[in-house]
């Protein structure tokens, strides 16, 4: 069975990651390190275990663009999240036994050894994918 | 053998096996399928049953079977489907005639050169080039370009049914096409490897090494043309800048600027064997872009320190580039080129011009120059003025954090 475990992050948080200084403090070159060194061990031990479908971090929400119908014509917005929003930043799909086994993966994420401040806010979702098309093609 | 050097001795016969094959009975698709299954039948068998006689003759051989039995089902499968179409089978097919040249060399040229075709796509082109040339299974060019094995599959199975449907023969193109389309040959194996050079970031676990599969594919098409110019250019190219990875990226994953690099640390073997490579291209005749790049890299690979290179040269070769190409990129580092030699302004008042180029207005590796140029120039306000437009422009968290750390260091002298 498949699910996504899903990370968020405003603007502000990847201008702290970045090295920008704002309401929230900017990321020491060490935080930064570290957490990329464990980010990808983690990676690494999934795809070890033959779970990992896939993962991808996303940049920036300020690199967005939103494609969005106004009186029937689509228009497109740059930017339009409000700085402190918090959207998807990074997920990985993994396929494993149980939906308890999803969720033991991503409680080892809570060990990320992120700065203090953003620590105390990170959460992670497990989402089930919609994988019923799959069972019925045997 | 352990199963490295059988990996390795496998792959490198991959294009002459997958030749005799096609040249033999035909179906380029089929053939290539049933070439990767010899491929594993023998990754499986030779570590534990040791390396047949002759480790060609056995691949062909059963690459040959499967072909058969690919074929007889999907001849079973037409019939049931009354298809009219009929295929003959392998064995019923003449052997080729004795008189026929059929050496290897000729036959990894064919192969480049259908891989490579115009028809196809640039990510059909790389994909397939890396299959049926470099034996890379489907799951491992999946891997290379972090894409789904499934995406992979159906991207080379589209570019083997493009190449069926073209109807391309068997055989070289013709003499008065082959510059062009040994050119998108080169073009092919230069962008394998770009993509391997650029990408740092993800878990380079299980990651074929792209830059190293593209220098070993140049290095053959090296010996099939020692007298070519341009190939030697190439496989200059990549070793004089491959030699440079190992000081890249600091510890932490930073990227370090070419002037900040520890030169101890460049693989001198690779600048070695670039440089004789380049030296020996230049005066054969016609110099193309690659050599001139080449030449390029020579020149920072051979100097002690940023400060001790050789920029007038550099400029020169910029100049002839630019002559050769219409890039703006190559424009930006003719720009850093030009300001050490004749001071930051010259190199600003050239970036200055390139900002009203739509192709790089936007691009952060042009607000990234322009910032240096402004630190050198004096204009601290407007350096990080830069410095910060360019971390806006930029993706990448690690480069972000490198330039918004100049900015700071900025502020903070200032």
């Amino acid at each position: 069975m498949k699910y996504m475990i899903l990370t968020y992050g405003s603007q502000v948080d990847y201008d702290g990651m970045a090295g920008k200084e704002s309401e929230l403090p900017a990321w020491k070159p060490e935080d930064f390190a570290a957490v990329g060194e464990f980010m990808e061990n983690f990676a690494k031990e999934l795809e070890e275990s033959g779970e990992l479908v896939e993962t991808r971090a996303l940049a920036a929400p300020v690199h967005t663009r939103r494609v969005q119908l106004q009186n029937g014509v689509a228009v497109v917005t740059d930017g339009p999240y409000p700085e402190t929003q918090e959207v998807l930043a990074g997920y990985w799909i993994v396929d494993v036994e149980s939906f308890d086994r999803a969720t033991e993966i991503a409680a080892k994420l809570a060990k990320t050894p992120a700065p203090e401040h953003v620590r105390e806010s990170a959460v992670a979702d497990v989402r089930p994918l919609d994988d019923s098309p799959q069972e019925f093609d045997n | 053998m352990p199963p490295t050097e059988i990996e390795d001795l496998l792959r490198r016969l991959v294009p002459e096996i997958l030749g005799a094959v096609v040249r033999r009975y035909g179906h380029f698709d089929a053939a290539e399928d049933a070439v990767q299954e010899a491929l594993l039948a023998a990754a499986l068998q030779w570590p534990g049953e040791g390396l047949p006689q002759n480790p060609r003759a056995w691949l062909i051989t059963v690459a040959s079977r499967r072909l058969t039995d690919l074929l007889r089902s999907e001849q079973a499968r037409q019939r049931r489907e009354a298809s009219v179409a009929r295929w003959t089978l392998p064995e019923q097919w003449l052997a080729p005639s004795a008189d026929r040249d059929t050496f290897g060399a000729d036959d990894t040229f064919i192969l480049l050169f259908m891989c490579c075709h115009p028809a196809l796509s640039a990510e059909s082109q790389i994909a397939l080039t890396l299959r049926a040339v470099g034996g890379l299974s489907t799951a491992e060019v999946a891997r290379a370009f972090l894409v789904p094995e499934a995406t992979m599959t159906r991207r080379i199975s589209r570019a083997k049914r493009a190449i069926k449907d073209s109807g391309v023969p068997f055989s070289l193109p013709p003499a008065a096409d082959r510059t062009r389309r040994l050119g998108a040959v080169l073009h092919v194996l230069y962008l394998i490897f770009n993509e391997g050079y650029a990408s740092t970031s993800g878990s380079n676990l299980h990651r074929v090494e792209l830059s190293a599969e593209a220098i070993r594919l140049v290095r053959m098409v090296h010996r099939l043309l020692p007298e070519d110019a341009e190939v030697a250019g190439l496989l200059a190219l990549m070793l004089l800048t491959d030699a440079r990875r190992p000081a890249r990226t600091a510890a932490d994953g930073m990227p370090v600027p070419m002037a900040e690099q520890d030169r101890s640390r460049w693989n001198a073997a690779f600048i070695d064997e670039g440089v004789e490579l380049i030296t020996k291209a230049l005066p054969l005749g016609t110099v193309g872009p690659y050599q001139v790049q080449a030449a390029i890299a020579a020149v920072h690979d051979e100097a002690p320190s940023a400060a001790e290179t050789d920029w007038a040269q550099i400029v020169a070769l910029y100049e002839l580039l630019i002559k050769m190409s219409d890039n703006p990129m190559v424009a930006l580092n003719h720009a850093v080129a030009l300001s050490m030699v004749q001071g930051p302004q010259a190199g600003l008042a050239l970036v200055e011009t390139l900002r009203a180029d739509r192709r790089v207005a936007d691009d952060h590796r042009l607000h990234t120059v322009r910032a240096h140029l402004l630190e050198s120039a004096g204009d601290l306000a407007g350096a990080r003025e830069s410095y910060r437009a360019a971390a806006h422009r930029t993706t990448s968290l690690p480069q972000q954090r490198y330039l918004r750390a100049r900015a700071a260091r900025l502020t903070s002298e200032s």
